[in-house]
């Protein structure tokens, strides 16, 4: 059946190759009684011709007008060119004010569906009128710099953490949220997540700031943004102010049972790590949800070139 | 508005600041060092006198977050680490830091105030970007003090919420070029 020789073609093949050109010739002589004429048929050759014309036409309609000279099956669709925005001191200030007015989104909200009362609400406004005053610092910052001062809550903040919380919260009877049990525990208890976040904000743009100066402004407010969350945390743990998590000191000096969410002093240090809130009404499993609250990251920065896109 | 993805990081309008600390810089981190030596003897010594009450542990505590500040900027200063509080500020200080909480805790307020106010002085003055930023996340932890202590010391967050939101107008205890 076959025209060649199988076994003197194999072995040809497994000569080494220090064999050199008597390897070849063993191929050669291997391969010397072959009829291709005779192995492709007349029929075989217009089964095989179609095959080569109806690829080519598939070629042909899935190229573009620009041939690469690879074929390739489909079309590919045009990569979107990442935009090349820096992060400016512009940009920073902006995002600072972005974050301040998610704060003050939250603060008016809780305000005007009363959900604090007595001195929870007063701190509260407190809160709220710090905030407008750090945006106003931060908007006058921007400007003085010759860039656009930026007016709305960050909008990926607003809806990533903002939003959801708030529905946790209040319920939201589109989505079947029920409202939480205790919802000023929850308000308090986002407003020590988000005031940590803001003062972790400000600690975060120090290496980033270009001019020195506005280092100094920046954590004039981020000393605020943590008091506030010291506060906070006073208000929600008064039988611990300062955790000894992670803390080298004598046994007697530690706390006693499990370590708290909230610490008018958690941790040595100012963090740079996701904030945990516990909010919402628990579920039939009697688990509730946890948010980890983040500082602005580059996807989530106020960038001038936004401004255009509307 | 949308969150388009982004590429790029840095500000290549501005000239980049160096990382590790400069000459300058040192002087002003090793001066910091001392300082926070000098907060944990301070600390350390009320705790010793029995200041605290209930509270003892958070004292404690404050003592071993001004040791772990004087141990990151010992990291950073290597060899060039004072490793030594300021006698002169201990001198000056330590006759508020007793038995008495109440005092005890005023006194820590003030202390916590000036090195907040000492730190955002040296923000200002810092080249190395290594320096400023460690100088930023012990500036925070230090503002948070303040108002932890408010509260030790038996303030109302609500009458006297100054004392825990403001800093106080004291002079930085840098020093000065």
């Amino acid at each position: 059946m076959n025209d060649f020789n199988r076994d003197e073609l194999r072995r040809a093949l497994r000569t080494p190759s220090d064999h050199g050109a008597d390897a070849f010739g063993s191929i050669v002589k291997a391969t010397s009684g072959l009829n291709f004429a005779r192995s492709l048929s007349r029929r075989r050759f217009f089964v095989a011709g179609g095959a080569t014309v109806s690829f080519a036409a598939l070629v042909a309609a899935c190229g573009g007008s620009e041939s690469t000279g690879i074929a390739r099956l489909g079309d590919a669709p045009t990569p979107n060119k990442l935009v090349e925005a820096e992060v400016t001191d512009i940009t920073l200030l902006r995002t600072a004010t972005s974050l301040e007015h998610n704060a003050i989104f939250v603060y008016e909200a809780v305000a005007s569906a009363g959900l604090l009362t007595g001195d929870a609400a007063e701190i509260a406004k407190r809160f709220l009128d710090d905030h407008r005053a750090h945006a106003e610092a931060t908007a006058s910052l921007t400007t003085d710099l010759g860039g656009k001062a930026y007016t709305q809550p960050n909008p990926r903040l607003q809806s990533v953490y903002i939003e959801p919380a708030l529905k946790l919260i209040v319920g939201d009877e589109a989505t079947g949220i029920p409202p939480t049990d205790d919802p000023a525990a929850d308000v308090l208890a986002l407003a020590y997540a988000l005031e940590t976040i803001a003062g972790s904000t400000y600690q975060a743009y120090v290496p980033l700031l270009a001019d020195k100066s506005l280092r100094v402004a920046a954590m004039g407010i981020g000393d605020q943004e943590a008091r506030h969350a010291a506060l906070l945390g006073v208000v929600l743990n008064p039988a611990r102010l300062v955790s000894s998590m992670g803390l080298s000191i004598a046994a007697e000096y530690q706390e006693e049972g499990e370590t708290q969410t909230a610490y008018a002093s958690p941790s040595a240090f100012g963090t740079q790590a996701p904030v945990p809130v516990t909010l919402g009404a628990a579920n039939e499993s009697g688990i509730r949800t946890n948010v980890n609250l983040e500082t602005p990251s580059l996807n989530s920065m106020v960038y001038e070139y936004l401004d255009a896109e509307g | 508005m949308s969150t388009t993805p982004v590429t790029s990081t840095s500000d290549k309008s501005a000239a980049t600041p160096p990382r590790r600390p400069t000459s300058a810089d040192i002087e002003l981190l090793a001066f910091a060092q001392a300082a926070e030596l000098t907060a944990r003897d301070l600390y350390e010594q009320a705790v010793a006198e029995g200041a605290g009450g209930d509270q003892i542990g958070s004292l404690a505590a404050l003592a071993a977050h001004h040791d772990a500040y004087a141990q990151s900027l010992s990291a950073l200063l290597g060899t060039d680490a004072p490793q030594a509080r300021n006698d002169e500020l201990f001198s000056s200080l330590k006759s508020g830091f007793g038995s008495n909480t109440e005092s005890t805790a005023l006194a820590a307020h003030e202390l916590e105030n000036t090195l907040v106010v000492t730190h955002t002085d040296l923000l200002g003055r810092l080249d190395g970007t290594e320096g400023a930023a460690l100088v930023a996340s012990i500036l925070i932890g230090e503002s948070r003090h303040c108002a932890a202590l408010a509260a030790l010391a038996g303030k109302s967050p609500v009458n006297d919420i100054d004392l825990f939101l403001t800093t106080s107008d004291v002079e930085s205890l840098a020093p000065q070029a």
